[in-house]
């Protein structure tokens, strides 16, 4: 059940002493870098200490942070450690403004990646004789050459097929008898919706057992809903592209939280607004340090993700600490006249009222000077008995159900299924006019 | 008795029309027609010829329709027949979802829509009353 059983039970002395040795090589190698050799250098408190040994893992914390506007500043070349001939790929965020973040990748790098990935793989249960159909973006976004290359290190035929074209996934999971699929949330869900219209159970006519799902923040009730549609395991994926993509964290057969691979990145939560450390088990932000990155290691970043540790141990037997489903991004809250929301309180809510489809789209505009919540929701077919009545009871039922949930009440509003825009890569659900508005409408 | 569908809207300028041009051009003629709206959404009823491809054909152009089964009594056109019908299912304690009228030929006759839950027994009453239903058949060619 292990894929490399002396690190992933390794006991939490003997772990944390390997960190250590690495974090050191790290910073060292970090300090080769135009953006780290000035910061370094300039930080009075290290500087004295030219070799900067930290003999703790808890000294870490007097280290600046890292964080997402430094690497655009840096861009091009300014975290690179290596010569550009060391360099063989380079993987970049979805950046709308400014300069996107640049991720470089020694062949080192590259083959540490696809180690970790098949790591995951391989803890929920693939093994050579699965066939994996990888419906994740291929190209510049790590979700899907990520996951390739770990499938394949891993020894599974790989399908990479990429995502959209649903009718032609449908064929491929039916024909070649796929096992396993790496997908997004949403898009699951969409597909589903092909099934249905193709006359097909994805229970009876598919011979697939596991599913991984990431690169969106989604709710527990979402993966249980996959679950239940699809009759399979769906596993919980969390990497971004900074520290190489998927496969920082994954959860294990347990289904209980994410272990961070922490042979490979040192996570710490910290307080999103002060910086500091928060005990275990409190909510805040994901720091991660790199331990074995060569082209571009990173030194305490920011992730924007909101998730905290798990107290205690797991019963698969790993050693490596757990975090929680991310329940958000520090920068994607909702200020609604002054009370804090984040987007998946509205998922998790609607998801638990089974008259109320897959889709469902946020917008908050500006009435009156005072901020507006709306909610758009697909009414579920199945159980439509052909009344008004029932409609309105509906539209009350999660009014008060959001209302309990945030302490806003919303506007809901039921469209026609389908009639919601739904895109093939991450799905947008929140629309904030608020900035493009005037005082009312 | 017979079958009357259910269609939810989103209440929005060219939403009915996509309806009728679907029922047209599947050659599907309406008998009956009436819309309830909350504001932002309703719910058309419609009675047609042959609400079994009629569903098919919306559903197919992802409608979300269901399938309700109505009364029709027959009434006399004239001052207090309305009233009479409605009073026998009031005394009987049986309560009306949504009811609308159709004058079949002015003067003469009228065609009641009762969409009711209690149907069967709604029936009951009323052919013991003397009132006359119309079988599905004539129904849907009215």
């Amino acid at each position: 059940m292990y894929w490399e059983k002396d690190v992933e039970t390794m006991d939490r002395c003997a772990l944390a002493v390997l960190q250590l040795g690495r974090l050191n090589q790290s910073l060292s190698r970090a300090r080769r870098s135009a953006f780290y050799g000035k910061r370094f250098a300039a930080d009075a408190g290290t500087s004295a200490d030219s070799s900067m040994e930290l003999s703790g893992l808890e000294q870490l914390t007097r280290l600046p942070f890292t964080t997402k506007d430094d690497l655009r500043n840096a861009f091009p070349y300014g975290f690179l450690t290596v010569d550009l001939q060391e360099v063989i790929r380079l993987h970049s965020s979805s950046g709308t403004t400014g300069n996107p973040t640049v991720v470089f990748h020694t062949a080192g790098d590259i083959d540490q990646w696809g180690n970790l990935i098949a790591r995951c793989m391989y803890t929920t249960g693939v093994r050579k004789q699965d066939v994996f159909q990888n419906m994740m973006g291929y190209g510049l976004f790590t979700g899907g050459l990520g996951f390739h290359y770990g499938a394949e290190k891993l020894g599974v035929m790989t399908i990479p097929i990429g995502p959209g074209n649903s009718k032609r996934q449908i064929w491929f999971l039916k024909h070649l008898k796929a096992t396993v699929i790496h997908i997004l949330p949403s898009y699951a869900l969409r597909l589903y919706s092909f099934f249905e219209e193709l006359g097909l159970d994805p229970k009876k006519d598919l011979h697939l057992r596991i599913a991984f799902i990431g690169a969106e923040p989604h709710s527990e009730e979402i993966r249980r809903k996959i679950e239940d549609l699809y009759g399979i395991k769906v596993y919980n994926s969390y990497g971004l592209s900074e520290m190489c993509g998927p496969g920082v964290a994954f959860e294990c057969e347990c289904q209980a939280g994410l272990h961070v691979w922490e042979d490979h990145f040192y996570p710490e939560i910290v307080d999103p607004h002060t910086g500091k450390v928060l005990p275990e088990g409190e909510r805040g932000e994901l720091v991660l340090t790199t331990l074995t990155r060569e082209a571009m290691p990173l030194i305490r970043y920011r992730t924007r993700d909101l998730t905290r540790f798990l107290p205690g141990k797991c019963p698969c037997g790993r050693t490596h600490r757990r975090i929680d489903r991310i329940t958000g991004r520090s920068d994607d809250m909702l200020i609604v006249n002054g009370v804090n929301i984040f987007p998946i309180q509205i998922e998790k809510t609607l998801m638990a009222i089974p008259e109320i489809g897959h889709n469902y789209l946020i917008e908050i505009h500006k009435e009156n000077f005072m901020d507006k919540l709306s909610v758009k929701v697909e009414i579920n077919e199945e159980v439509f008995h052909g009344t008004l009545a029932e409609l309105e009871k509906l539209q009350g039922k999660a009014v008060a159900a959001l209302r309990a949930e945030l302490g806003v009440t919303p506007n809901v509003k039921l469209v026609e299924p389908s009639s919601l825009p739904v895109s093939e890569g991450k799905a947008q659900r929140v629309y904030d006019y608020r900035g493009s508005e005037e005082g009312g409408r | 008795m017979g079958v009357q569908l259910s269609v939810f809207l989103e209440n929005k300028p060219g939403k009915l029309e996509a309806i009728t041009k679907i029922l047209f051009r599947a050659g599907i003629n309406i008998r009956g027609i009436s819309m309830a709206s909350e504001g932002e959404f309703g719910v058309l009823k419609v009675l047609v010829n042959d609400p079994g491809k009629a569903h098919e054909v919306l559903k197919q152009q992802h409608f979300t329709v269901s399938e309700r089964n109505v009364v029709v009594a027959i009434v006399d056109d004239r001052p207090g027949e309305l009233h009479d019908l409605l009073l026998t299912l009031s005394s009987h304690k049986i309560n009306i979802e949504d009811c609308y009228g159709i004058v079949l030929e002015e003067g003469d006759k009228a065609a009641i829509v009762l969409d009711i839950e209690a149907y069967p027994q709604a029936e009951k009453v009323l052919i013991e009353k003397g009132t006359r239903l119309l079988s599905d058949r004539e129904l849907y060619s009215l």
